[in-house]
């Protein structure tokens, strides 16, 4: 298992690949100037631009490469933007033939409500995390789920970390997550509270189970 | 002699002690005893003091390890007589160490709880044989005997008995009888500690100011002289003493909570403890630790920098700051309200408004109000300063950098600001008078806060950064000895900053249920934020370019910062990308990207400031040796503490949480080594923190010994550098000002916008007022 979810790993992974090319572009750029150019204090002549208390200095400019610097970042972030663009259709699509199951947040603890839902897709029970007893949800891997969420209380979060995602269970708005465990979530990972909700919250704790 | 009834009575009252476990009963066949309820044994639960027990064998003083001694127990007293049948019983107890008949006895039987007592043969005499082996530990020993006196008529009637007790003194005290640390006893203490040694600093400074003309009388005024100066100089240092106590006073919140985290399930602090410090961790840091250090530099340096004898409204600039302690003394005197805040510096409703949130969240949001009154009023005054004050010459395009940079945040601010205040006040309605603004049943809206709160939210973090661009631009200018490369678009990156900032708030609010094409909307311009960033690192890069590098500790500050920040840059990019924020929002990601730009942004920027301003503000120059030895071992613990933190947060660590839990057989969760990471996190944390005592170190030695500073020490060309260190009162003759001289001739026709903002001034402010 890891944590994250397809969509997050495989778009982590790109933006890690520009983040090192920025990276080593700055980096390379700072070390190699800041090391070529450097003085000794005290020099007489080192002072270039001949800075002077109380005198506005020469400009120091380059309106292509000023532009070159404006430009080529906006390409990558129209970039980043675009490959960020394509995995919202599937995450905000709604399935209108997806299992609804209701998630509601109380403090401190989850309530999951399966419906009419049967055993095998949707089932509810209680497990025990360090020596709590917490909610167990098991889900069936390929099936379509549509998670209802809203809060009795306080704004909690519904953390599902195996797959990445969270949203917000805001007392008196109903808010969804749609999502599809594939073959290769089969297992059990912790669902945590992810919107600060008080003195538990930490513990706030539940199991999704997600079996063939 | 028992009868065979008596025997058969005995029995079945032993099976009775068995299964109802109830305080003993002295049998002839052994007593045993309940420490709580004591021996009932033959009369009732009353002792009588005719019996005298007596135990010999313990050490007179301490016991050695691992001993065993031989005892002797008995008693006089009582019904019992040498003549009777039965005579009478013991049970011994001891909470430490090892009980046991002598070898081959028949006299004496032990407990299954481990007590010693009489057997059936053991009960017709008054003094038994035991030994006892001492535990190794070292604590000392409590002892508890009870003998019953019998007078042998097989019936309970007449029978007494008696209690004794005895401690046998160990050789070491056991560590868990330390008294445990509680983290507010910790917190208090620090606290005090950190005051009295301010106190003492203060004296020390106020001593050796004139060693020769030291008199007590001298004191008050000394004081009294800040506490009611109007000087923009004196406003600064307090503000900038004010940031650096709450520096300190956040810092060690943040060691507080960091020694919980250190190991998976801890219990150093309490659920609710914990939930307080991050709170007030944030509060502190934001409010009474950054915002008064920018403020204070501000203070100092920009009527300095445009030329100006003051600032142009100087009673409304003291207000502004005595307004921060004030608020500060009001989100701390939560903790005896109860419990200070415990909702995080966001405060998000409606857990802000409910009652399971401390009692002291209302003087939290009663303090911050103060601090908007505080920031409105600050704004007001720069403002009006920027506007109206800069030295003949000097248009609007050729203001420092540091003097832009804190325009575009005040602005910012003085515009952002109110929104936050609407919403406080409408908690602070809610908490008291039992307004609903925030009421769900009542229709009242959580997400109208979120909205409200980062409204302002967003902003404040470019508010707060914003200066520290303008604090590089200057040290990296004058260090490489050139212009800063590309003046005119690090104006227009920063004014891009100003802007954008307004409309990107939402990025916060990704998971909050939010209107889909709200978060779309704002992902695209949250990623364009990058864009006049960008512009500006690329040119303190190009300011090196064919310059003259000059290394000084605040260089090394400001190429650190260039390090951290563009790392906080680069994460913060991971942010706007709407799929992967639904994974790191919450989480340790998102404390990591912030720090990197808080911390190695603000910090280090404020940091590049102290050791550049250092010595026009005081006329003493810091000690460069302390000051890259602070560097070095700051830069490296600091990353040592937030690098981790990305992995943490790529694992699925959320923040906020009192504990964290790793991947068993049952369930997955964090890895295990993300254990060790926490603890390598906390050790670091300490260092980072002793780092800044150096700092602490540098800036009280020097100045008291430092070399005398000249007006020029570092070559820089703004207007700060031509008076003298530190400047007169008032900074600059205000019938007098300096006037800007220029390297090179400029087009003096303002351009469109410098025409707007004349347009837009009453005329009477360009002219000379007579006061």
């Amino acid at each position: 298992m890891q944590a994250g979810g397809d969509i997050f790993n495989a778009l982590f992974d790109e933006f890690v690949f520009w983040s090192l090319i920025v990276g080593a572009i700055t980096f390379g750029w700072m070390f190699h100037h800041s090391l070529r150019y450097r003085s000794k204090d005290g020099e007489p002549d080192n002072n270039v631009d001949n800075l002077t208390p109380g005198v506005f200095p020469v400009e120091n400019d380059n309106l292509k490469m000023e532009l070159a610097w404006t430009i080529i970042p906006f390409i990558l972030i129209v970039y980043l933007t675009w490959i960020s663009w394509g995995p919202l259709d599937e995450m905000w699509t709604a399935d209108d033939d997806a299992h609804v199951i209701h998630v509601t947040g109380y403090q401190w603890f989850w309530e999951f409500d399966c419906g009419d839902l049967d055993e095998d897709i949707c089932a509810t029970s209680y497990t025990t995390v360090e020596g709590e007893t917490r909610p167990l949800l098991s889900l069936k891997a390929g099936e379509s789920y549509n998670f209802t969420i809203n809060s009795d209380d306080v704004t909690h979060a519904p953390f599902f970390v195996d797959w990445g995602l969270k949203e917000d269970a805001v007392p008196g708005l109903e808010t969804r997550l749609y999502y599809t465990p594939s073959a290769d979530e089969i297992g059990s990972s912790l669902l945590y509270c992810a919107e600060y909700c008080g003195d538990d919250h930490g513990y706030m704790t539940a199991v999704v189970e997600v079996h063939a | 002699m028992f009868n065979n009834k008596t025997r058969i009575l005995g029995a079945l009252a032993l099976l009775t002690i068995l299964v109802f476990a109830a305080p003993a009963q002295s049998l002839s066949s052994g007593i045993s005893i309940n420490q709580d309820a004591g021996c009932t044994c033959h009369n009732g639960g009353v002792a009588s003091a005719e019996v005298v027990p007596s135990i010999e064998g313990f050490p007179e003083g301490e016991y050695e390890a691992g001993m065993t001694y031989a005892l002797n127990i008995s008693f006089t007293g009582g019904p019992s007589s040498a003549d009777a049948e039965n005579q009478g019983g013991f049970n011994l107890w001891v909470s430490e160490g090892d009980l046991s008949p002598l070898e081959g006895a028949t006299d004496v039987q032990q407990n299954a709880d481990g007590t010693l007592t009489h057997t059936t043969a053991g009960n017709d005499q008054t003094l038994w044989q035991v030994t006892w082996t001492a535990p190794t530990s070292g604590a000392s020993v409590d002892v508890v005997l009870h003998t019953n006196s019998v007078d042998g008529d097989g019936s309970n009637s007449g029978d007494l008995w008696n209690k004794a007790t005895y401690t046998v003194a160990g050789f070491a005290d056991m560590p868990e009888e330390l008294p445990e640390a509680r983290g507010l006893h910790v917190l208090m203490s620090s606290v005090a500690l950190m005051a009295i040694l301010t106190f003492i600093a203060v004296i020390y400074v106020f001593y050796r100011q004139d060693p020769d003309a030291f008199a007590w009388e001298n004191l008050w005024p000394f004081f009294a002289e800040y506490l009611t100066s109007t000087d923009h100089k004196k406003v600064g240092t307090l503000y900038f003493l004010n940031g650096l106590f709450f520096l300190g006073v956040g810092g060690i919140f943040a060691l507080l909570f960091r020694i919980q985290l250190a190991t998976p399930g801890n219990d150093f602090l309490t659920h609710e403890e914990y939930n307080q410090f991050f709170t007030m961790h944030g509060t502190t840091m934001i409010f009474l630790a950054a915002m008064p250090m920018i403020a204070g530099l501000a203070n100092w340096i920009v009527p300095l920098q445009i030329g100006a004898h003051d600032l142009a409204l100087p009673r409304l600039n003291a207000l502004a700051f005595w307004l921060n302690p004030a608020g500060a003394l009001l989100i701390f005197s939560g903790v005896f309200s109860g419990g200070s805040a415990d909702v995080g510096w966001t405060g998000y409703a409606p857990y802000v408004v409910s009652e399971t949130a401390n009692a002291g969240a209302t003087l939290w949001v009663a303090g911050q109000i103060l601090f908007v009154a505080s920031s409105t009023v600050a704004g007001v005054n720069f403002m009006t300063t920027f506007c109206t004050m800069r030295a003949p010459g000097m248009g609007w395009m050729q203001m420092p950098l540091f003097s832009w940079s804190m325009f575009i945040a005040t602005l910012m601010l003085f515009i952002s600001i109110p929104a936050f205040g609407i919403g406080l006040i409408q908690v602070y309605l809610d908490r008291t008078i039992g307004t609903v603004f925030y009421e769900v049943a009542a229709g009242g809206d959580p997400l109208l806060w979120s909205h409200l709160f980062w409204y302002f939210g967003h902003p404040e973090v470019y508010v707060v950064v914003l200066p520290a661009f303008g604090i590089i631009s200057e040290v990296l200018s004058t260090s490489a000895r050139r212009t800063v490369f590309g003046y005119k678009s690090m104006v227009f990156a920063l004014s891009g900053i100003g802007v954008l900032g307004f409309v990107v708030y939402g990025h916060h609010m990704f998971t909050s249920g939010m209107s889909p094409l709200l978060r779309f909307v704002t992902m695209l311009l949250t990623m364009l934020v990058a864009v006049p960033t960008g512009i500006k690192v690329f040119n303190w890069l190009q300011t090196m370019h064919g310059g003259s590098l000059v290394y000084r500790t605040h260089t090394l500050w400001a190429l650190g910062f260039l390090v951290t920040f563009t790392l906080g840059g680069i994460s913060g990019m991971y942010f706007p990308s709407v799929p992967m924020d639904v994974h790191l929002h919450e989480t340790y990601f998102v404390i990591a990207h912030f720090h990197y730009v808080f911390v190695g942004g603000i910090v280090f920027g404020l940091y590049a400031a102290i050791y550049y301003w250092y010595p026009k503000a005081t006329g003493r120059m810091l000690n460069e040796r302390i000051g890259v030895i602070h560097f070095i071992t700051g830069f490296m613990s600091y990353n040592l503490i937030f690098w981790p933190m990305h992995r943490l947060g790529i694992w699925g660590m959320p923040r906020r949480q009192h504990t964290y839990f790793l991947s068993t057989d049952d369930y997955f969760a964090l890895p295990a080594e993300a254990a060790d990471w926490n603890m390598m996190i906390t050790v670091a944390a300490f260092m980072f923190f002793a780092t800044n005592l150096i700092l602490v170190y540098n800036i009280l030695s020097s100045a008291m010994r430092g070399e005398k500073a000249p007006k020029d020490p570092w070559g820089g060309w703004s207007f700060e550098w031509t008076t003298t260190s530190p400047p007169p009162t008032p900074s600059f003759s205000q019938e007098h000002p300096p006037v800007l001289q220029f390297a090179e001739v400029h087009e003096s026709e303002p351009g469109f916008f410098g025409r707007m903002l004349e347009r837009m001034m009453v005329d009477e402010d360009n002219q000379e007022v007579s006061h």
